[in-house]
């Protein structure tokens, strides 16, 4: 019996297992609706994928410390000096 | 959901015409460099400043990497994309960096026990310098994305490199891969791992502060 509820169902572990071939789209047909399945009535699963889904996306950077517009002066200013780039 | 490839950010200086005005050298290359440089330079100085603490050091990497750009350009077969060869150049460079402070810190470790004994201060190192962050935009963030940033910070090495590669920078798997010269596989099961640190690691730190709350309101 056990052995079914694990055919149809996903533990937790596995759910999150799941969680990169699923930001990739990469679920199976089959493998996909069980996924679902679990997520639609579990909520701790829901939100492992919801924070999965944030760690995986850039914007959680856009904000991060801005770059002092200097930094990229003395770059530039240092490979002009070794005759890199050119004067503007 | 994502796919494997994104949009390349780096596509205007990725183009092969761009190449070309890279190596035709005299004032054109020039020019071309300081496009570069304006097109890639911020990206690449986030990337080293995920790996090193003090602004000097990401500066002085980020610029070191141009050098060996410029001085690589005219071996560079175009096999794989501009930028994703100066990735190579930056994570070669932050290698450098990381075993030159290894050893800095084994001799301060050695001279510090010479200090002890001399009482001599004069040749200890600055302390490193903290990355500067306005006050006005640590408070801009929403706690998750705070506590993620964090955590990246708290990745292993390798681990970090991966996930800035891939999620940060928007690498491909194979791109990514071609950069750590590791095999793609492992790179999918890094990423993976580093974004489940992750997870874990947000949870931890929200649990802590939901107990905390709890605590101040009995």
């Amino acid at each position: 019996m056990k052995d079914l509820f694990y055919v149809l169902y996903y533990p937790c572990d596995q759910i999150r297992d799941f969680a990169y071939d699923y930001l990739e789209g990469k679920l199976g047909l089959m493998t996909g609706l069980r996924f679902r399945q679990h997520l639609k009535g579990c909520p701790e699963c829901q939100d492992y994928i919801r924070l999965y889904e944030m760690a995986a996306d850039p914007k959680q950077f856009a904000n991060e410390n801005p770059i002092p517009p200097e930094f990229i002066d003395h770059t530039l200013k240092f490979l002009q000096e070794k005759g890199i780039v050119g004067e503007e | 959901m994502r796919g494997e490839e994104g949009s390349d950010p780096f596509a205007e200086v990725n183009a092969p015409e761009f190449l070309a005005r890279l190596v035709k050298g005299g004032a054109e290359s020039q020019k071309a460099f300081g496009q570069l440089v304006r097109v890639t330079h911020d990206r690449f100085l986030a990337f080293v400043r995920r790996s090193l603490s003090s602004s000097d050091e990401c500066q002085e990497v980020v610029q070191e990497m141009y050098l060996a750009v410029h001085k690589g350009l005219s071996k560079f077969e175009g096999k794989s994309k501009l930028t994703t060869w100066m990735y190579s150049l930056a994570h070669y460079k932050i290698c450098d960096k990381l075993a030159e402070k290894d050893r800095a810190h084994q001799e301060l470790t050695e001279s510090n026990e010479a200090v002890l004994i001399t009482g001599d201060y004069s040749d200890s190192f600055d302390p490193v310098t903290p990355w500067d962050a306005s006050a006005d935009h640590v408070l801009a963030r929403s706690s998750v994305e705070s506590l993620i940033v964090e955590a990246v910070k708290a990745l292993p090495p390798l681990a970090r490199e991966i996930y800035q590669l891939r999620d940060v920078d928007g690498l491909s798997g194979e791109d990514a891969a071609a950069v750590l010269e590791m095999p793609p596989v492992n790179v999918r099961v890094q990423l993976h791992r580093a974004r489940k640190f992750i997870v874990r690691y947000v949870q931890e730190k929200m649990k802590d502060k939901s107990v905390q709350r709890g605590a101040s309101r009995s």
